[in-house]
Order: structure tokens, then C-alpha cells, then sequence
């Protein structure tokens, strides 16, 4: 029948056992009469014949015992009395039991919330269609756009549009396969007929068959059609659940109104349904999505739909079922190699063809290069990627903590079992047999897990908001839900039981070894020093893990300080940086210089404004631009020496604006106009790159090795960081907005100033309104797409850095005192168990002082012994904290000492207080209890 | 007259024989078929005769039903299942075996 139909059976059996029992009944008394009916029958009295019948039953209610038991009934009476039991000890005893639950409910409310986040992260799938069935053409993150080479390490991810199509239409396994943007686009965005500025969304390029292929339907209107990949095709667009209920109010009109989105009119088909967020689990996901066939209205300039050597696209595809993904990957390579090798051919000139090395060479790269089919149940794994390190980190943690809980709870449950040797032992010798003595036990720290698991879903739930809250600082919208989902839910019930029997396993232990007769006797005073095993390995154990849970949190913690506080190279106190797209606004690159001007006169005129700039690039905003340079006078280029340069355009006042100093030379400033002589200025990672011994001032560069003499160096800036905070700045020059290659004004988009920063006297958060008030005044169209204090912007970066170590701050806190609540608990058990004899030897003359250390003896010995563990052990596993530390060695000695002291210094204390307790023993009370 | 307790072990197959000769019967059927088929020599203990029923429900060897009797009263009666009518084939094997066994046993001189 197996497990589960005993289950059935035993689960109707439940539910119907007051049934069960009357037919039981019945069918005896039938038995019984019948019975009767033949003894008078066979002449025997009345009176006889009832007696006879009755004696050949025996005892009805044992029989009844009988069949119930062996339906499985009796069990749950056993347990149900167990759990009875269980609940009156708890009550009895309040102090502990809150304490307990209290202890518990933070170990696994932590471990819960961590594990929401894990679930969301890195096991939930896409709120899509049979998500089993979709896989990722690539198995990297590379973003976010390739032009004309084969992709790095030779394993594909970015595609463009006419290579998506022909695999599209050559791989018959997928029945979809779509393509889309890897990265977002703000938009801005201003619904048709409305007035005022338009506001900032984030918007999704993406192949017509995009929702189909997800299976997701429209929960109002409809979604694209592969027309959509039509460029002739009027402009339409699907919008986000998200965004319809939190800027639209969910009004119906919103359905087949137009919206303008950076000046193209597009008519909004259809909403997505709740939940879903597109391929990426992102912060911010997409508010609109558009068609592909609209990039070229979106960004006349780039209109990459036709260019095969623009790879721009990931592509997902669902795979008919009975599909072999391995298969299918070699086919899409062979497809891949057929494709490359044509386009290859077509663009190469004729002396190239005729070039058999060359030609040679070609044919290896091809070779190379092959496509990796990734299973994307849960999208594009970007998030993943970034925060599998830390949540595993964190997940570690959690359950060291738990632990520690565990055997705190452990312990107390010890300490209350020795004081309640005495009713075990009578039980014992009662005959409560030993098997049902543990289990009773069991029963009650299972009870305690499953109370301290309900309170921790209090815990998680908080917890769960908090994290996201550190986790996504700055973001508008997380698609990651805090409540529990069934998983969680699961997750946290079997920690739950676990825990309970994780910790009531010794006190059952110990209870299943009472000896009746020893207790009985009255043997309950002890001269020995130490209490049990059990206990002592059990504080040396939480001791332990909390120097290791210490030493990491500090760690960290200095990590994170010098990691926010180091010299960046520029000043992030005062300054305001705002985000704008002058080109969404129309600005043509001629009239760029106007607004430049007026700009900043307009903005530096605001009270407490100490000064405007504009830029292509603010410190860590995320963005660069990052290009090969051509120094005048080297010879041509090797082809494998690194001559990459990050570049940045910006106004006058640009370094004062930020705080970057000039160390050598002058700033651009007003008169570096775009007729004047181009000028730039470099900083100093960039001298020691390119002029190592000479003096960079003076010196020319270009962005092509035909115009190296375009830019004449002409200051030199400090070093400053605007991308990685962990490496060393980045060698980078500074040209001026408008100073671009003669008669190319808009060649590379970098006229178009992309920040705006602000030096204010003041909170950079008042002047968000006077910034906004200006910027309508000039031009309602000059969308503010992000508006933050250079604190803030910096500030983002640490993200995670920043929940990692407020949690391992949080544990490490949680683990210090637990340690505490054990030493108390072990030193004030065998404070009250050596009363006699510590007032023995004050009678006998011992001075106070003495009878403090021997009270104490046990609980710092048993702390040396588990800094010592914890020591050893943390210098073994802060190694794996080393990928996230900056400044600070895994096996920093000042950590590691003062992770020591504050433990020893708080367990001195917990010593302490219950000892004291020992001298206060009155010496004649200890003799007459003698 | 003298009566005899049922040997231990015997008595799931004395039931399943019963309910295999006679079809259906309620519990004191079950008990006076045996009764009487071993001339009254055989004594089903009620006390075993409901625990050993219950116990072959769970083994599925027999099914209960509610039914009426002859004198019109509400019964519970049980018939074979086919699980039960292989039991009853091995327990039968089972019993000759060990009375073959004993047998040679107490007449070995």
C-alpha cells in the first residue's frame, strides 16, 4: 500500500474515529446477545447466560485500546497528551520560555529572511509560462554592445538583429525565440494631450514575438505581434502592470491612448499582467516595453535593426518539448559558424580574400566561437551573478547564529532538566518507560522550535523589508516580494523542526539516562567544580562561533568604513548631481552650446549654489566611455599594447565643481570654446600610463590614429575614481563638451552632456525643487531622469557591500550575546550547586575574592578554551571573505584581538554577576543545609 | 464437555476458511462456524476475534459491510478479498507443514 496510503488510512481512520468506535461497539454487542441468546437456548438462566456471554468478552475497553491501536490511533493520543504536557511545562516556566522562543524566533526569522531573498534571487522562475522549457542563447552577462568582432572567450550572448533572425528561423526546437536589449533606457515620457514636463520611465527594446514566446498574455488590451519587428509599422507599446496601477491608477482610458516617449508618438496597446517584470530581475524593471522595429524612430543615430555587425541583443528561446538542448546548442553553433564565416566574407575586401594567412586566421576565430544554451527559467541571471557570493555568505551566517541559539536553548533545557532530575526520576520509577520519557522531552523542544518558527515569520517578514531596503537602496521598485511565499513558508517550518529536535536530543539524552534510584537517594549536592560534558562543550561552542561571527563582522565592517571613506578624488559632501538627456529634450548639437551657457549662468545663480557644471560622466554614476588614444608622435601601435583610456567630456568649472584638484596646469574653463585650440586634461593615472617620463603638458592626442595631434594636454587632474571604488582610478582625459574632431560634431553622441553637478552650501536635497523649477523654465521637454546628492550616487555603489555587513554586524551582536546568556546560564547552574560547599569554605576562613574566582574559574576557562577554537577557526574561514574585503587582511591582527577582547571583556561580565551570588552565601545557612 | 483454546497462529486461518466456505458472515457467525465445524471442540475467544478482524482489514486480506441478520439487527460483514484468498492458501501451507513437522517430531520413538 506504501507510506502514503497508510497515511490515507490513518487519516480517514482520524477523522472518523468516534465512528469507529461505535461500530466497534455495536458489533460486539451484537456478538454478545447472540451470544446470550444460545447460552439460554442451551437452558441456562437469564442471569447465567449474560454473565457467560459478558466473561467470554473480557475487558470491552481494552479491546477497544486494542483496535486502536492498531489503526495508528493511539499515537496521536500519545502525542497529543505529549504535547499537552509539553505546553503546561513551557507555562510553567515563562522566564524560559520566552527566552527560548525569543532566541529562536531570531535565528530563524534571520534565516528565513535570508532564505526569501535566496528564493527570489536564485530559485524563484519568471512569473512566465512552463519557465522549464526556456533557455538563454549564452552563458555571460557581457553587456551591451559589440561591433563587427567575435565576442571574448568565444562563447556568444549578444546578437545582432539579422543573426537573431536567421536563427530564429533555422532552429525549428524553439517554437519562440525572441530577442531584447540587455540593458534599460530611461525614457521620458508625456501621456499625448497633457500638460507639464514629461517624467522618466524605464523602457525595454524588444522583439515582437517577446511576450509570446514567455507565454504571457495581456491582463488588458493585447501585446505585440511579430509585426512589431516591422519598422514601417505604427509605434505601439505595452506597459507594465507596475507602472499602470502606480502612475496611471489603473485607469482603462490609459489602453489606446498615445503617449509621447522621447518625442515618438507610441500608442499603448496593452498591460502585462501583475507580477510579471521581463527577463531580468532587476530593481527598476521596465515600465514600457517597445518594439524593435521603433529603434530607429527611438535613436535615429544607431538604428542597428539592419547593421549585422552590431551586436546589441540577448535572445531567449522556449524549446518544443522532447527538445534536446544539447542538440539544439551544436546546431545553433553550426549556424553561428555558417553565418560569421558569410558575413565575414561579404564584408572583407578582395586583397583580403586573397589573403590565405589571414583568410587562415578568420577560419580559427570562427572555429572558435560557439553558443552555449543556458536554461532560463529564471531569466537573465544577472542578479544572480552579482549576489550569490553575498547571500551565501549571509546564509552561512544566519545558520551559524541558529546554532548558536541551538545550543543556547540546549543548554537551558539541561540546566532545567537537572533541576527537574526529580520528577523525571519518579516517572521513571513509575514505570514510564524510557522510549516515552524522550520522546516527552522531544515533544517539548519540538514545541518550542514550531513557537520560536511562528514569532521568526514575524521576524522574516520585517527582516525581509529591511534587507531589500539595504539591498536596493535608491531603487523606485523591486519585484521581490518581503512576504513568505509557500517555499519560504516550508523552509521555515522544517528549520523549525530541526532546531527543536537539533536541541532536544542532549536533554533527551540525559533524561533517557536518569537513574531513579540515584535521585531518589537524594544525591543532588555535588563537590565536583565542573557541570556536565554536555553543557561545557556546548558554551565553548558558542563562544567559538562567536569570536568567528566577531572577527567577520569587524572585518567587514573596516572593510566597508575605508572602502566609503577613502580619498576618491572628488568631494561628495554638498554637491547635487542631476540627470538629464538633452537630446530626448531636441536639442540639436548646434544649439547645445546656447543651452550650455545658459545653464549654468541659470543654475549658479540659484541662492547657495556655489557653482554649476555640466558633464557626459559624474564620479561612480555607472556609466563610461572608454576608448583606445593615439598619443602624437609614437609609432603605429603594436597591435597588443594597451592604449585604453576612460574619456569624459565637461564644461568649465567641471574639477572645482567636484572637488577634484588640479595638480598640474590649469582646468578647462570658459575659454576653451569649440573654436578654439582643443584641449584636454588628464589625470594622473593617465600620465604615468602614457608619458611615464616625460612631462604630460604639451603633448598631443587623439581618438583615432589619424587625428593624434587633436587635443593638446593641458593640465593635470588628481586621481579620481569613477567606476570600480575597489581598484586604483582608471587613467582618464577630460575634453571639453563641444571640442570634438572638426565638422563631426555629433559623431559619438558625447556633446550631449548626460549630469549636471552643483557645489551648494547646504542640504543637496533642498535644491531639488529650485533645479526642477529652472530646468521646466528653460525647457519643460528637459526631462529630470534622476535627481541625488553625489553621497547618494556613491553611496549606491556599496549596495551590497552594505547589507553583508549591517547583517554580519547584526549577527555578530546576536552571537555576542547568546554567548553571554550561556556562560550566565553554566556559571550561575553550578553557583547554585556548590551554595554548600562555597559557604563550607567561608566558614573555614576563605576570603570573598577567593570564592569569586573559583565561582568564576569555570566560566572563563571555558571561554578561553573557545576564543581559542574561534581563533583558529576564523583565520581559516575569513579566507573566504577575502574576494569582498578592501584595506583590510582576512587575518588582520587588530580585528582578531579585538574580537577577542570584547568577548572576553562581555563574558567577564557574565561571569561575573552570577558569581558574586556565591560570596554573598551566609556560611551558617550552608552548614545548617548541610 | 471439554473445550479447547485455538492454537496460536490459527486463527487468521480459521477465519479466512470460514469466510472462504461461507461467503459473507458477521463476527459471532465466523465464531460458531468454527464452533462447529471442529464439533465444538474449538473456541473462538471473542477477546481475539474482533482484534484479528481489525487486523485483516488493515492487511486488506478481508472487507466489511454493514448488513442485516436473519433476526433483522444491524451486523458488520465480512468477505474475502482476493489478497485474502491467497493468505488463506499460504497459511494453510503453512499450518500443514508445521503439523507434519510436529507430527514426525512425537513419533520419533
Amino acid at each position: 500500500m506504501g507510506w502514503l496510503g497508510e497515511v490515507g488510512r490513518w487519516l480517514a481512520f482520524f477523522f472518523r474515529r468516534g465512528k469507529f468506535d461505535a461500530d466497534l461497539e455495536d458489533e460486539m454487542r451484537l456478538h454478545q446477545e447472540l451470544r446470550e441468546q444460545e447460552q439460554r437456548e442451551r437452558g441456562a438462566s437469564a442471569e447465567e447466560a449474560h454473565f457467560t456471554a459478558q466473561r467470554r468478552f473480557g475487558n470491552k475497553l481494552t479491546l477497544r485500546e486494542e483496535s486502536r491501536d492498531m489503526w495508528g490511533w493511539n499515537w496521536l493520543e500519545t502525542l497529543l497528551q505529549d504535547v499537552r504536557y509539553g505546553l503546561r511545562q513551557l507555562r510553567r516556566s515563562p522566564v524560559f520560555t520566552t527566552l527560548a522562543v525569543m532566541t529562536l524566533a531570531l535565528g530563524i526569522g534571520a534565516n528565513t529572511a535570508i532564505f526569501t531573498l535566496v528564493d527570489a534571487v536564485m530559485l524563484k522562475s519568471l512569473p512566465v509560462a512552463n519557465p522549464k522549457q526556456l533557455y538563454r542563447l549564452g552563458d555571460n552577462n557581457n553587456c551591451c554592445e559589440m561591433t563587427g568582432t567575435t565576442q571574448n572567450g568565444g562563447s556568444y550572448v549578444l546578437y545582432s538583429y539579422p543573426l537573431y533572425k536567421e536563427l530564429r528561423d533555422h532552429t525549428p526546437e524553439f517554437s519562440e525565440l525572441t530577442a531584447f536589449t540587455p540593458f534599460l533606457t530611461s525614457l521620458a515620457v508625456r501621456r499625448s494631450g497633457t500638460s507639464g514636463s514629461s517624467q522618466a520611465f524605464e523602457g525595454e527594446l524588444v522583439s515582437g514575438n517577446y511576450f509570446t514566446m514567455f507565454g504571457v498574455h495581456a491582463s488588458a488590451g493585447r501585446v505585440f505581434t511579430s509585426a512589431g519587428d516591422n519598422p514601417g509599422m505604427p509605434p505601439v507599446a505595452v506597459l507594465s502592470y507596475y507602472a499602470w496601477q502606480k502612475y496611471f491608477g489603473l485607469d482603462p482610458s490609459v489602453i489606446g491612448s498615445n503617449f509621447v516617449i522621447d518625442r515618438v508618438s507610441y500608442t499603448v496597446v496593452g498591460i502585462t499582467p501583475p507580477g510579471f517584470y521581463g527577463d531580468t530581475l532587476r530593481s527598476n524593471p521596465p515600465d514600457f516595453w517597445l518594439p524593435l522595429g521603433t529603434e530607429a524612430l527611438l535613436n535615429p543615430r544607431h538604428n542597428a535593426l539592419n547593421e549585422p555587425n552590431v551586436e546589441w541583443l540577448y535572445a531567449i528561446g522556449r524549446l518544443k518539448p522532447g527538445a534536446r538542448a544539447q542538440s539544439v546548442q551544436s546546431h545553433l553553433t553550426v549556424e553561428l559558424h555558417q553565418w560569421l564565416w558569410h558575413t565575414g566574407y561579404a564584408r572583407a575586401t578582395p586583397e583580403e580574400r586573397s589573403d590565405a594567412a589571414l583568410v587562415q586566421g578568420y577560419r580559427r576565430e570562427v572555429a572558435r566561437q560557439h553558443i552555449h544554451l543556458t536554461p532560463a527559467g529564471g531569466g537573465v541571471d544577472t542578479m544572480r551573478q552579482d549576489y550569490a557570493a553575498g547571500l551565501r555568505l549571509l546564509l552561512i551566517v544566519a545558520g551559524l547564529v541558529l546554532l548558536i541559539a541551538c545550543a543556547n536553548i540546549a543548554n537551558l533545557l539541561l540546566a532545567r532538566a537537572a533541576a527537574s532530575r526529580l520528577n523525571l526520576a519518579v516517572r521513571a520509577a513509575l514505570g514510564a518507560p524510557v522510549t516515552r520519557m524522550i520522546r516527552s522531552v522531544l515533544t517539548e523542544s519540538i514545541l518550542l522550535g514550531v513557537l520560536g518558527g511562528l514569532v521568526g515569520l514575524l521576524v522574516a517578514f520585517a527582516g525581509t523589508r529591511t534587507i531589500l531596503l539595504i539591498a536596493f537602496r535608491g531603487a523606485r521598485y523591486v519585484p521581490i516580494s518581503s512576504t513568505p511565499s509557500g517555499i519560504v513558508l516550508g523552509f521555515a517550518f522544517l528549520l523549525s523542526m530541526v532546531t527543536g529536535i537539533a536541541f532536544g536530543i542532549a536533554p533527551a539524552w540525559a533524561a533517557s539516562r536518569t537513574d531513579a534510584s540515584e535521585v531518589v537517594r537524594g544525591a543532588g549536592r555535588s563537590l565536583g567544580e565542573h557541570s556536565p560534558l554536555a553543557r561545557r562543550s556546548f558554551v565553548v561552542l558558542q563562544v567559538a562561533v562567536s569570536v568567528i561571527l566577531l572577527v567577520g563582522a569587524v572585518l567587514l565592517t573596516r572593510s566597508l568604513r575605508d572602502l566609503e571613506g577613502q580619498r576618491f578624488g572628488f568631494e561628495s559632501q554638498g554637491r547635487l548631481i542631476v540627470h538629464v538627456n538633452p537630446r530626448l529634450a531636441g536639442y540639436k548639437p548646434e544649439a547645445l552650446d546656447a543651452l550650455d551657457r545658459q545653464l549654468q549662468n541659470r543654475l549658479s545663480r540659484i541662492p547657495g549654489v556655489l557653482g554649476a557644471s555640466l558633464s557626459d560622466y559624474s564620479p561612480m554614476e555607472g556609466g563610461n566611455w572608454n576608448q583606445d588614444v593615439y598619443i602624437e608622435g609614437r609609432k603605429p601601435a603594436v597591435s597588443n599594447q594597451d592604449l585604453n583610456s576612460s574619456l569624459n567630456r565637461v564644461s568649465s568649472e567641471y574639477f572645482e565643481t567636484i572637488g577634484t584638484h588640479v595638480v598640474e596646469g590649469r582646468a578647462i574653463n570658459h575659454a576653451d570654446t569649440p573654436t578654439s585650440q582643443h584641449v584636454a586634461v588628464v589625470d594622473q593615472a593617465f600620465a604615468r600610463k602614457f608619458f611615464p617620463h616625460q612631462n604630460p603638458i604639451g603633448q598631443y592626442f587623439g581618438l583615432s590614429p589619424s587625428d593624434s595631434g587633436e587635443y593638446e594636454i593641458v593640465g593635470v587632474v588628481e586621481d579620481a575614481k569613477y567606476q570600480n571604488a575597489r581598484l586604483a582610478a582608471y587613467p582618464t582625459a577630460f575634453m571639453p563638451l563641444l571640442q570634438t574632431p572638426a565638422g563631426d560634431l555629433d559623431r559619438d553622441g558625447s556633446v550631449y552632456f548626460g549630469d549636471i553637478e552643483l557645489r551648494l552650501a547646504g542640504t543637496p536635497q533642498n535644491f531639488e525643487p529650485a533645479v526642477r523649477e529652472i530646468l521646466g523654465e528653460i525647457n519643460p521637454n528637459l526631462t529630470v531622469l534622476g535627481m541625488m546628492s553625489l553621497k547618494e550616487q556613491v553611496a549606491l555603489n556599496f549596495n551590497q557591500d552594505r547589507l553583508i555587513t549591517r547583517l554580519s554586524e547584526l549577527f555578530g551582536l546576536l552571537a555576542l550575546a547568546l554567548a553571554c546568556v550561556g556562560l550566565y546560564g553554566v556559571t550561575s547552574f553550578s553557583v547554585a550547586r556548590r551554595t554548600n560547599e562555597f559557604g563550607l569554605r567561608m566558614a573555614l576562613g576563605a576570603q570573598k575574592n577567593d570564592v569569586l574566582r573559583l565561582a568564576m574559574r569555570q566560566g572563563l576557562n571555558l571561554t578561553f578554551i573557545g576564543v581559542a577554537m574561534g581563533v583558529a577557526g576564523a583565520l581559516v574561514l575569513t579566507q573566504f571573505l577575502s574576494s569582498l574585503l578592501y584595506g583590510v587582511k582576512p587575518a588582520d591582527p587588530v580585528t582578531f584581538v579585538a574580537a577577542s577582547l570584547i568577548l572576553m571583556g562581555v563574558a567577564l561580565l557574565a561571569c561575573y554577576i552570577p558569581a558574586r551570588r556565591a560570596t554573598k552565601v551566609d556560611p551558617m545557612t550552608a552548614l545548617r543545609c548541610e | 464437555m471439554h473445550r479447547d483454546e485455538i492454537p496460536p497462529g490459527t486463527l487468521y486461518l480459521l477465519i479466512l476458511k470460514a469466510l472462504a466456505r461461507s461467503g459473507e458472515l458477521h463476527g459471532f457467525e465466523i465464531a460458531r462456524w468454527i464452533e462447529q465445524v471442529s464439533d465444538e471442540v474449538l473456541q473462538v475467544e471473542e477477546g481475539s476475534l474482533y482484534p484479528a478482524l481489525q487486523r485483516m482489514l488493515i492487511k486488506g486480506w478481508v472487507k466489511a459491510k454493514w448488513g442485516v441478520t436473519a433476526g433483522n439487527r444491524r451486523a458488520r460483514y465480512y468477505r474475502l478479498t482476493p489478497l485474502g484468498r491467497k493468505q488463506l492458501e499460504v497459511e494453510v501451507s503453512e499450518f500443514n507443514r508445521v503439523v507434519a513437522a510436529i507430527t514426525r517430531a512425537i513419533q520419533t520413538a
